[in-house]
């Protein structure tokens, strides 16, 4: 087993089909990761070197993934969810959010969309209240995309 | 897909915006499609919903969404056990 950034690798595993473990890896940036610092495809966690463990644990240290991402997404509904736009009210109903039928099933929506809104509640009751600050505030974002 | 950003932001000019900023009237309009910009922030809205019209005070967050994303069109589904009522 590699333990890396909180995440366990097994031994036996090709590292292309080993780097999806992590959240917010998928397939192709497994490829593009292995690409960029020079990993054989057929090469398998064990037998990584030490220099490219230390190599792959920098990547992926730089890389949005794990509890970064959870993190982002759970700020861009939050965000919908405080200004009240329809967006954030399906996401509280747990209905889909883009229009979908709900005439039958719209299953998806209500296996994932309260998820994010009910784990943050869970966390407020356990922990101390902390907001997670945007990137920017709307005005910069609102001017960053170059309309003026 | 966003919308290119050369066409920049989609408004609608809104009769009444003047005194609205000036007085602290409402101001009333069907324009859903248009884009909340900087300067409407702190202005009172009466959005159509396709019925009435639905007030909405502007925050500094909601900079970038549509006006109509905060005038619900649907209305709760609740079961009547007669049809006449």
């Amino acid at each position: 087993m590699l333990h890396l950034l909180g995440v366990n690798l097994p031994d036996q595993k090709l590292v292309q089909y080993a780097l999806p473990l992590f959240y917010g890896i998928g397939q192709k940036t497994a490829l593009k990761v292995l690409a960029s610092i020079s990993i054989h495809k057929s090469c398998k966690i064990v037998d990584l070197s030490e220099s490219q463990i230390n190599q792959l644990s920098a990547l992926l240290s730089d890389m949005k993934i794990e509890s970064d991402l959870r993190k982002q997404i759970r700020a861009n509904i939050m965000h919908h969810r405080a200004i009240g736009s329809y967006v954030g009210r399906r996401h509280a109903m747990g209905m889909p959010v883009r229009g979908q039928n709900t005439r039958n099933n719209a299953k998806t929506a209500r296996k994932l969309n309260g998820r994010w809104l009910k784990a943050e509640k869970r966390e407020y009751s356990s922990s101390t209240r902390s907001i997670i600050p945007s990137v920017d505030s709307p005005f910069e974002s609102f001017f960053n995309r170059k309309w003026f | 897909m966003p919308r290119s950003a050369w066409k920049g932001p989609f408004f609608v000019a809104l009769p009444g915006l003047r005194q609205a900023l000036t007085g602290n009237i409402p101001v009333r309009t069907n324009a859903r499609a248009c884009t909340i910009i900087p300067s409407f922030v702190g202005l009172k809205f009466q959005i159509h919903n396709g019925k009435d019209y639905t007030p909405l005070t502007v925050t500094d967050e909601m900079v970038g969404h549509k006006l109509g994303e905060f005038a619900p069109t649907r209305k709760r589904f609740s079961y009547r056990q007669t049809k006449n009522k």
